[in-house]
């Protein structure tokens, strides 16, 4: 066996090591690669942007913990910005396991852990200010801070649940709830997942059905994602942004192409984009866990590019190209 | 305590899942089993939590919403699969779920994504004031497109002018699109290692931020 056919017959354990290896050096070196924006993304980022108190975008996390890792930092990113804007955010899932995820995302921009966190008032705590009458955004925190509560030094700002967020998560038969929805929200969800009543709720008196709704970001892992197309983008005509995963991310271009999403971001790289943006906008401070995978990206990207060069010039250097059959039976 | 015990039963059945690269085990086979069982509890506890109970059992023990035991039949019906002799009632709950499924949902389907795409697959090659990479665009969209159909177009054979070179167009074309669709792949497969390796340096060893 010459040189060329142990190349093109190496134990592929060595290749899971190198990629191994490969994809934990950057995290420990921190090389810290520019990660430049594309207009997909810019896009999505340009519309929340735009959007304030009085607009309501749906973020849906329509995927399961098996593609968390590219996922979830998109709905972490577009909940930053919507927190950052005090635009009113509606949590949904396609999946039971879906539910986990977008309760997940929550407790983490409101964790105190996590850097640049929301402090989360939970729906019951303002109960006397909302009784009162007060459910204006801006009133609302004035009084919420007037009655003694003050926001710690670290944190970003208030997010009032029932005024600033309602965790409504997982129903079945997800696709006939969307198209429910664009007559009532409330008669889909009588109760969010905490089982606070919607109807007691600021964010569902003002934005009754989808049809007052601003924007839907759909973060999936499947095709589920069409299903905001369908029946919310075809039926009335409701903004809607992917966040795909990468494996995905080609199905779904044509649809920014016939101009039914306003913008998707692919894979880690898109999530990290919009961690870009919102940092040089100074939304937050830093970048978050899909900008740091995306040194170990392009460290993986060019191994691989390494092993795929290489594999082709054993393959023709050794004269593979006029043979049936490797020696290796490969 | 217990986010810390959560942690290591995570770190754990991640290098589980991963000795599968050196080979099969059967500290893997657990894992692998877990997970499946795992994500079916937790998805029936979560249906009965957040479905069954506040939108089923509740309305009915208040009372009034007697309604609701039609659909709770319904669904009971799919339970007779698992008898063979009424085994067939558990078509009704597939059939009204299937009809209205594709009643409600052909139409809007169809305008989604057949007649929009139809439509912005049908654009002027060229406008005033259109920069030249978009006049390229247009042109590489429309022409790929067609020549692409034409590839899979089987009632003629792929000889001649037409359907022979463009079938062979189409097939590039065709290729073009896998070789994205493939970069994108092993993109998203290193993502996934990404996040595994964020939790293990990160969450399990606090060996990164």
């Amino acid at each position: 066996m010459n040189i060329w056919e142990r190349m093109l017959n190496i134990d592929r354990r060595w290749i899971f090591l190198s990629i191994g290896v490969v994809s934990i050096i950057p995290f420990l070196t921190k090389i810290g690669l520019p990660v430049s924006t594309t207009e997909e993304v810019e896009d999505i980022f340009t519309y929340i942007d735009s959007l304030g108190k009085e607009n309501a975008i749906f973020i849906s996390f329509d995927f399961d913990p098996g593609t968390q890792a590219e996922n979830m930092p998109m709905g972490v990113a577009v909940m930053r910005h919507a927190f950052h804007n005090h635009v009113p955010v509606f949590l949904t899932a396609y999946t039971p396991l879906g539910h986990g995820m977008a309760g997940g995302a929550l407790d983490y921009v409101t964790r105190p852990s996590t850097p640049g966190y929301y402090t989360s008032v939970d729906f019951d705590e303002w109960a006397d200010i909302r009784n009162a009458g007060i459910t204006d955004r801006d009133e609302l925190e004035a009084a919420w801070e007037e009655a003694g509560n003050v926001l710690p030094d670290d944190s970003h700002g208030w997010v009032f649940e029932g005024r600033d967020f309602v965790y409504l998560g997982y129903a079945p038969l997800f696709h006939l709830v969307i198209l429910g929805m664009t007559s009532s929200i409330e008669t889909q969800y009588p109760s969010d997942a905490h089982d606070n009543p919607l109807s007691e709720m600021p964010i569902l008196r003002e934005h009754k059905s989808l049809r007052e709704v601003d924007l839907a970001v759909t973060t999936s892992g499947s095709s589920a994602c069409t299903a905001w197309v369908i029946y919310g983008r075809e039926k009335i005509g409701l903004p809607v942004a992917f966040g795909v995963t990468a494996v995905s991310a080609t199905d779904y271009y044509p649809y920014i192409q016939s101009g039914q999403i306003i913008g998707q971001m692919g894979g880690l790289r898109g999530a990290a984009e919009y961690e870009v943006l919102l940092q040089q906008n100074g939304i937050t401070e830093t970048t978050d866990k899909a900008f740091t995978g995306m040194d170990v990206q392009s460290a993986d990207h060019l191994l691989i590019i390494f092993f795929i060069i290489m594999g082709n010039i054993a393959y023709f250097m050794g004269g593979f190209h006029r043979k049936k059959q490797l020696k290796g039976g490969r | 305590m217990y986010e810390i015990i959560g942690i290591w039963v995570g770190a754990f059945f991640t290098l589980a899942i991963y000795s599968f690269l050196y080979k099969e085990n059967p500290v893997y086979r657990l894992a692998e089993h877990l997970v499946v069982g795992i994500s079916l509890g937790y998805t029936m506890a979560i249906t009965y939590d957040v479905v069954l109970k506040p939108r089923l059992i509740e309305p009915l023990l208040a009372g009034g919403s007697w309604i609701l035991l039609i659909p709770a039949l319904l669904g009971l019906l799919y339970i007779t699969r698992f008898i063979s002799s009424i085994a067939w009632l558990s078509r009704y709950p597939i059939a009204f779920v299937l009809g209205t499924g594709m009643g409600v949902g052909f139409p809007l389907t169809m305008k989604s994504n057949v007649l929009r795409q139809l439509e912005a697959a049908m654009i002027p090659f060229y406008q005033e004031g259109m920069p030249w990479h978009m006049v390229l665009g247009n042109v590489v969209l429309v022409l790929g497109t067609l020549a692409a159909l034409i590839y899979f177009f089987f009632s003629k054979p792929h000889k001649g002018f037409f359907f022979g070179t463009g079938s062979r167009i189409g097939i590039w074309i065709i290729m073009l699109g896998f070789g994205a669709t493939f970069g994108f792949t092993v993109m998203g497969r290193i993502s996934l290692l990404i996040g595994r390796i964020q939790y293990l340096l990160g969450d399990w060893l606090h060996l990164i931020e």
